[in-house]
C-alpha cells in the first residue's frame, strides 16, 4: 500500500506532463514539437540499439570516472587543507582564484593541451566536479566538535585513526552536499565537453541531431539526460541515507526535543 | 582538615606542582590560575570544588595533557604529562558531544580499546563488563542519540572504564543531567571506584555533591585560582543518598565547604597562597 502511493507521487507528475503535452499536440503540425506517441517511438530507435554502445556508454563512463576521481581529490585534498593550518592559510586564496573559473571555458584550453581525447574530456568534469567537494570538506574538517576532538585526544585517537574514526563521519554530511552538487555539474559538464569537436558522446549526438534537423531524435536525446539525472540523484540518495543513517536520526531526535 | 601538602608525594598517582595558566587574549592576558599544587594518592576519590568561573576546566584540560600550563608541571606517576597520557581518561560535561554519533553505543566504548590494538577476545571482555558495571547491556545496538541524558553519560562512563585508566578525570560530569539521574550517577561513581581502586579526581561545582561523593574535597578559590582549602571527608566508606545526607557529620561538611566557596566569591583567599604560596618556585 505505502509502496503504491510512493510511487503514485514520483510518477503523477511526469505522466500529467505527458498527458498536457499529449492534448496540446493532437492537431499541431509543428515540426519543431513531436508528439509523445513519435518520440517513444523515436526514443526506442535511437537509443536502444548500437548508439547505446558507441555514444552512451562511453558517456557514461567518462562521467563516473570524473566525479569519482573528483570526489577522491576532493575528499583527500579537504582533509588535508582542513586539518593543517598553514596549509589552508596558503591555498585558500589561490583555490578561491581556480575555483571562479567556469570550467566550459577550460575546454578549449585542454583540447590544445591534451587533443580531443577521453581524458582531455574527464578532467573537463573533474575541474570542475572537485571545487564544492573539495570546499565542502574542507568547511566540514574545521567544524569537528571541540569536545569530541578532546575525547578521541584523550584516548590516544590520533593520525590515521583520527581521519577514520573521528574527522571523516563528522564532515560526511557537508561531504554530501558537495557531492550531490558535483554530481548534477559533472553532468552539464559530460554534455558541455562533448559538444567541441567531438566525435561521439551523448552531447555531441545531440547537437548532430540538432545540426541535421532530426528534432524527435533530438529531444529524445534530451529525455535520455533527464533520465541519467533522476537515475543519479536516486543512487545518490539511496547512498546518501545509508551513509548519513546517524545524521538524520540525530537531526530527528534534536528536532522532536 | 590538614592539607597534606607537605607529605611526601612518592606514594602520590598524580600530582600537580605549581600549576599556573595565564591565556594570552587580544584583550591582554587572563590569569585563570595562579598557583595550584596537590597531589592524589593512588585510589583516592578526590573532589575539586569552586566557584563558577574559577578554572576548574583550565585546570582539568592541563591535567589531562590537553593544553600546556604556562608555569608548573602535572606528573603522573612522577612522569610529566605533556599530552595526554594513556593511563588516563576523561569524562566531559557534554555527553552529547564527547560520544561518537556515527558509532554504536557498543563500538563507542570499543573504540578506544581498538584503537590501542587490544585483541578481540580481550577487547569483547572488557566492553561487557564496562557496559554491565554502568548498568546498559541492554543497549550495545542503539546509537548514542537514540538515548536519555543519563544513559549517554553512563556509555562515557562505561568507554572509560574499559579503557582501564589509573586515573579517571571527571569534569562536571552530571551538571547537565536531571536531579534523580544525578543522583543514580553519583551512587554509579562510587561503586566504580571501589570497585575498580581506581584514582579520581571529580570537578563539580555542587557542594553537596562534592561532600557526597568525595573521599576528600578540595575547594578551590575565585579566579586567578589558588586552593583554598584540602579537606578530608570523614563520611563512612558506604553511603547511599537518603542516610548519609541525613548525617549531622555530612551537615557540618557541607556547611563547611559551603562557607568556604562564599568566602572565595567574596575574594577571600587563604594566608598561605596570598604570601608564601606564590614565592615558592
Amino acid at each position: 500500500m505505502r509502496t503504491a502511493r510512493n510511487i503514485g507521487y514520483i510518477l503523477g507528475l511526469p505522466a500529467l506532463l505527458v498527458l498536457v503535452w499529449w492534448v496540446s499536440t493532437l492537431g499541431s503540425v509543428n515540426f519543431f514539437v513531436p508528439k509523445p506517441a513519435d518520440l517513444v517511438e523515436t526514443f526506442g530507435e535511437v537509443w536502444f540499439g548500437e548508439r547505446f554502445f558507441s555514444d552512451v556508454l562511453p558517456s557514461l563512463g567518462r562521467l563516473v570516472v570524473g566525479v569519482a576521481v573528483a570526489i577522491l581529490i576532493g575528499v583527500v585534498g579537504g582533509v588535508l587543507i582542513g586539518s593543517v593550518r598553514w596549509l589552508r592559510a596558503l591555498l585558500e586564496p589561490t583555490l578561491e582564484f581556480f575555483r571562479a573559473i567556469p570550467p566550459p571555458v577550460l575546454v578549449p584550453v585542454l583540447m590544445l593541451l591534451m587533443g580531443i581525447t577521453d581524458s582531455m574530456k574527464v578532467m573537463v568534469i573533474i575541474s570542475g566536479c572537485v571545487w564544492p567537494v573539495l570546499l565542502n570538506t574542507i568547511e566540514g574538517v574545521r567544524a569537528v566538535d571541540p569536545v569530541l576532538s578532546d575525547s578521541a585526544h584523550t584516548y590516544g585517537i590520533s593520525g590515521w585513526a583520527r581521519v577514520r574514526y573521528l574527522v571523516l563521519p563528522s564532515a560526511s554530511p557537508q561531504i554530501m552536499a558537495g557531492v550531490r552538487q558535483s554530481l548534477s555539474l559533472g553532468l552539464i559538464l559530460m554534455v558541455i565537453s562533448e559538444m567541441f569537436a567531438s566525435s561521439s558522446g551523448l552531447g555531441f549526438t545531440i547537437v548532430q541531431f540538432q545540426r541535421s534537423f532530426a528534432i524527435p531524435e533530438m529531444w529524445s536525446g534530451i529525455v535520455v539526460l533527464g533520465l541519467l539525472g533522476v537515475a543519479m540523484s536516486f543512487i545518490f540518495q539511496w547512498a546518501e541515507r545509508n551513509i548519513l543513517r546517524w545524521y538524520h536520526g540525530q537531526k530527528e531526535v534534536e528536532n522532536a526535543a | 582538615m590538614q592539607p597534606d601538602a607537605t607529605q611526601a608525594n612518592t606514594e602520590a598517582t598524580l600530582s600537580v606542582r605549581g600549576l599556573k595558566k595565564v591565556y594570552q587574549t587580544d584583550g591582554g592576558d587572563v590569569e585563570a590560575v595562579r598557583n595550584l599544587t596537590f597531589d592524589l594518592r593512588a585510589g583516592e576519590l578526590a573532589c575539586l570544588v569552586g566557584p563558577s568561573g574559577s578554572g576548574k576546566t583550565t585546570l582539568l584540560k592541563c591535567i589531562s595533557g590537553l593544553m600546556a600550563p604556562t608555569e608548573g608541571e602535572v606528573l603522573l606517576d612522577g612522569k610529566r604529562v605533556t599530552g595526554p597520557p594513556k593511563k588516563m581518561a576523561v569524562v566531559f560535561q557534554e555527553y552529547g558531544r564527547s560520544l561518537f554519533p556515527w558509532m554504536r553505543v557498543r563500538d563507542n566504548v570499543e573504540l578506544p580499546l581498538k584503537n590501542q590494538g587490544v585483541p578481540k577476545g580481550e577487547r569483547d571482555r572488557l566492553v561487557d563488563n564496562a557496559l554491565e558495571a554502568v548498568g546498559l547491556s541492554h543497549v550495545p545496538r542503539s546509537y548514542p542519540w537514540q538515548l536519555s541524558g543519563g544513559m549517554q553519560q553512563r556509555v562515557a562512563i562505561a568507554r572509560a572504564i574499559a579503557y582501564q585508566p589509573e586515573v579517571l578525570l571527571m569534569d562536571e560530569p552530571f551538571a547537565a543531567v536531571d536531579a534523580q539521574t544525578r543522583a543514580d550517577l553519583e551512587d554509579l561513581i562510587r561503586v566504580v571506584w571501589k570497585k575498580l581502586g581506581v584514582t579520581v579526581l571529580f570537578v563539580t561545582h555542587d557542594i553537596d555533591e562534592s561532600v557526597y561523593l568525595g573521599e576528600r574535597v578540595i575547594i578551590l578559590s575565585s579566579s586567578p585560582t589558588v586552593i583554598q582549602e584540602d579537606i578530608q571527608i570523614d563520611l563512612p566508606a558506604d553511603r547511599d543518598q537518603l542516610n548519609t545526607r541525613s548525617l549531622p557529620r555530612f551537615t557540618e561538611l557541607r556547611h563547611h565547604v559551603y562557607e568556604q566557596i562564599q568566602l572565595a566569591k567574596k575574594g577571600h583567599r587563604p594566608a598561605a597562597a596570598t604570601s608564601g604560596g606564590a614565592g615558592t618556585e
